[in-house]
């Protein structure tokens, strides 16, 4: 499989607050990682630095052959549009409905013409589970429906790798399930996949990859069958010990 | 090294501003050839002091009159050029003519030493003595400036009489209000126990209000003090003697005794006894007008000069970000009366023909504009960040997050807040009455003067404030009900 994103030697620092320490992996296409880790040891912070939302304080991030971090702004937006995120507090526009927060970006970025935006949102709202849904507003919602179409929006893209941070952190209970089918439909159907996440049940079934972040490093990884049966750090111990 | 030349810029600025364009002018005294060039004689005066100057209405429209003003004709008549009256505050008179806004003042102003290091000042046309206004019920109390232990007695701020109670009346509190009407008000109240004045007006005073009497309370006055002369900037000789000619005539054929005082007399009973406030609606629709004007323009240019601001305070660009919190902080931490002054006196000295109401319309748009900044800034920083985050992952430009996400839902806080400014405004606007624009507040001080009646006018004043305030703050209510619901 060819590399989809490189990594390498990735520092970020806020003020004199060093988050991330020297990262350096490589993500392929049509793998899922899942990346795990306690609060605070800049799990966000990495993820957010792959489509630069957080300007890495050193080291590059290599996506399909192009540098990122040393490049301009109009360049930057190009390539996010092929790169979808999705937050953990959904973040959807709350003035527009739902059908017009999948077709925004398509409209006013790729220019797309009305008819064929309007026909793959509704695809991808179908897709999703919420084709009923497409004219309500979205605060009138519940927060899983929320974060489905969050994930639509994010589809309409076209994106080749899909960022997720915590994506059912914010939700009750009984609406991580329907969230996590729609990721899981969309791992099945051979998407690139970066997940922030402390579904461990999620992680085990879907990823091909667990990445165990802690103090800035990415301290452990494996196959999540290898990981969560026979953690090697003690760090990585001590934090599955503490959630499952 | 950008900023080192800004600041150099601003220095300068500062600098022209400050230097006084007078000078220039004295150095060859052109100021007498320049009236006649021009055609117009600019007089100043602050006309709430009958029977010096005061207003009446003529068929419909307000008229100067009064022996001061009968002067200026003549001497614009021996000058062979036509007259304007500029009607402002007493307090405002001296600076008009330092920054040329006027080419004299008459204003039963008295040529103190203070005001010659100033101005230049013609011979004294009229003398009278200093007298007290009392109300009737006290004549018992009161006979001389001795008997008046403890009181308050009450002057025109910056007025000859408001020294001499302050240098004579040592054991007295004065009270210094810029109006006469507002002085004989407090009168009336009991706020003040008496008003020093002069005495023509003093009697003019008693004689349109049967609760008032007059008294001389025997001032030691130093009669190189006393006096009414007319001013003119520092250095205009050929204005001064051109004056006193006209003075000496006047002054040979007694004028101001056989006709001007009596005319003066006549307008004053005559506006006595048509003081009923229908007879003055005109008065308050002409300001109520202008009111509308200054807020409406204000609020407009306010509104697009604040979005400029707003979008500097939000930029990257750490000048762009500098310029507007200082111009924004500096105009929320001075007053807006300041702020009116500056623009009508320091601008207008480099630009001369600066009128009062484009003045007052500037000083109110650039103080609004610091507002509806702060207005705007908080709108959209309201707007939570993960918004503008989710924006950017899909691909979307600064730009289009602005147009299409972040604005639209700023507007929702914005248009309210606005509207609050819009209300704020036309109460504010008042301030421009300082300068001598004729919004409903300046209506109604002229009202006051021509009626000899306080509060009726006040009160009229303060109900129409309320009904443009209270319909503003309705019909904007309606429009942003009707937006929640789009
Ligand atoms: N914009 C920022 N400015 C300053 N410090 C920040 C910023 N963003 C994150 N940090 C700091 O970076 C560290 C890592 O934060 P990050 O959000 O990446 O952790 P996380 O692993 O995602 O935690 P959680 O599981 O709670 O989401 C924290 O100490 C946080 O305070
Ligand atoms: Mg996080």
């Amino acid at each position: 499989m060819p590399n989809m994103i490189e990594i390498k030697n990735l520092e970020k620092s806020f003020g004199d607050n060093q988050v991330l320490k020297n990262i350096t992996e490589v993500v392929k296409k049509g793998q899922v990682i899942c990346v795990i880790g306690p609060s605070g040891s800049g799990k966000s912070t990495f993820l957010r630095c792959l489509n630069v939302l957080e300007k890495p304080s050193a080291g590059q991030i290599i996506f399909e052959g192009q540098e990122l971090t040393n490049i301009s702004e109009v360049e930057l937006n190009k390539l996010r549009e092929r790169m979808g995120m999705v937050f953990q507090s959904f973040n959807l526009f709350p003035n527009m409905d739902v059908i017009n927060n999948v077709k925004l970006a398509p409209l006013k970025v790729k220019k797309d013409v009305e008819e064929e935006a309007s026909q793959k949102a509704g695809q991808l709202l179908e897709q999703v589970g919420l084709a009923d849904k497409a004219e309500q507003f979205p605060l009138s919602l519940s927060g899983g429906q929320q974060q489905r179409v969050a994930i639509a929006r994010a589809l309409a893209m076209d994106p080749e790798v899909m960022l997720f941070d915590e994506p059912t952190s914010a939700l009750d209970p009984e609406m991580v399930g329907e969230v996590l089918k729609v990721m899981k439909d969309l791992a099945e159907s051979g998407m690139t996949m970066i997940v922030v996440t402390h579904e461990m049940g999620f992680a085990k079934e879907v990823a091909d990859q667990i990445w165990f972040m802690d103090e800035g490093y990415i301290q452990e990884k494996g196959a999540p069958d290898e990981f969560f049966a026979n953690p090697k750090t003690s760090r990585a111990k001590e934090f599955l010990s503490k959630i499952l | 090294m950008k900023s080192k030349k800004i600041w150099i810029t601003l220095v300068i600025l500062i600098m022209m501003l400050l230097v006084p364009l007078g000078k220039v002018n004295a150095a060859s005294d052109g100021y007498l050839q320049k009236i006649k060039d021009k055609g117009t004689l600019v007089v100043g005066t602050s006309a709430d002091y009958p029977p010096y100057e005061f207003t009446v209405k003529q068929s419909g429209k307000t008229t100067y009159v009064g022996l001061d003003i009968e002067i200026a004709k003549k001497f614009a008549k021996d000058l062979g050029v036509k007259l304007e009256i500029k009607n402002m505050n007493f307090d405002s008179l001296l600076v008009a003519l330092e920054t040329h806004k006027v080419d004299a003042v008459i204003s039963g102003m008295n040529p103190t030493p203070e005001r010659q290091k100033s101005v230049d000042f013609s011979n004294v046309y009229y003398r009278g003595k200093q007298y007290m206004l009392i109300n009737k019920k006290d004549a018992a109390l009161y006979k001389n400036i001795h008997s008046f232990k403890n009181k308050t007695i009450g002057a025109q701020a910056g007025s000859l009489q408001y020294d001499l109670v302050k240098k004579q009346m040592k054991n007295n509190q004065v009270k210094g209000l810029a109006k006469l009407n507002d002085l004989v008000i407090a009168l009336e109240s009991g706020k003040v126990n008496a008003v020093a004045m002069e005495e023509a007006t003093a009697k003019a005073f008693a004689q349109n209000n049967t609760s008032l009497k007059v008294i001389n309370p025997e001032f030691n006055v130093d009669s190189s003090q006393t006096g009414s002369a007319m001013a003119f900037p520092k250095g205009a000789t050929s204005l001064v003697q051109a004056a006193n000619k006209t003075i000496a005539q006047i002054k040979k054929k007694n004028l101001i005794n056989k006709q001007y005082i009596p005319l003066a007399g006549k307008y004053m009973t005559n506006n006595s006894k048509k003081n009923s406030m229908w007879n003055y609606w005109t008065y308050f629709a002409k300001g109520i007008e202008y009111t509308l004007i200054i807020t409406v323009v204000s609020v407009f240019f306010g509104f697009i000069l604040g979005v400029l601001l707003a979008l500097l305070r939000l930029s990257k660009s750490k000048l762009g970000k500098a310029i507007a919190t200082a111009y924004i902080e500096f105009v929320r931490g001075t007053p807006l009366m300041v702020q009116v002054m500056f623009v009508y006196f320091g601008i207008g000295a480099v630009i001369q023909s600066l009128p009062a109401l484009l003045a007052g319309i500037i000083a109110v748009s650039l103080n609004s504009a610091a507002y509806v900044a702060e207005v705007i800034r908080s709108g959209i920083e309201s707007i939570p960040a993960g918004q503008t985050e989710a924006a950017r992952s899909l691909g979307m430009s600064q730009t289009l997050t602005y147009r299409y996400v972040i604005i639209p839902q700023a507007l929702k806080n914005i248009w309210p807040a606005l509207g609050n400014e819009f209300i704020t405004l036309i109460k504010e606007s008042s301030i421009v009455s300082i300068i001598g624009v004729g919004d409903l507040m300046y209506q109604m001080q002229l009202v006051q003067s021509a009626t000899y009646k306080g509060v009726i006018p006040i009160f009229i004043t303060m109900v129409i404030y309320f009904v443009m305030t209270f319909g503003l703050s309705k019909v904007l209510g309606y429009f942003e009900g009707r937006m929640k619901h789009a």
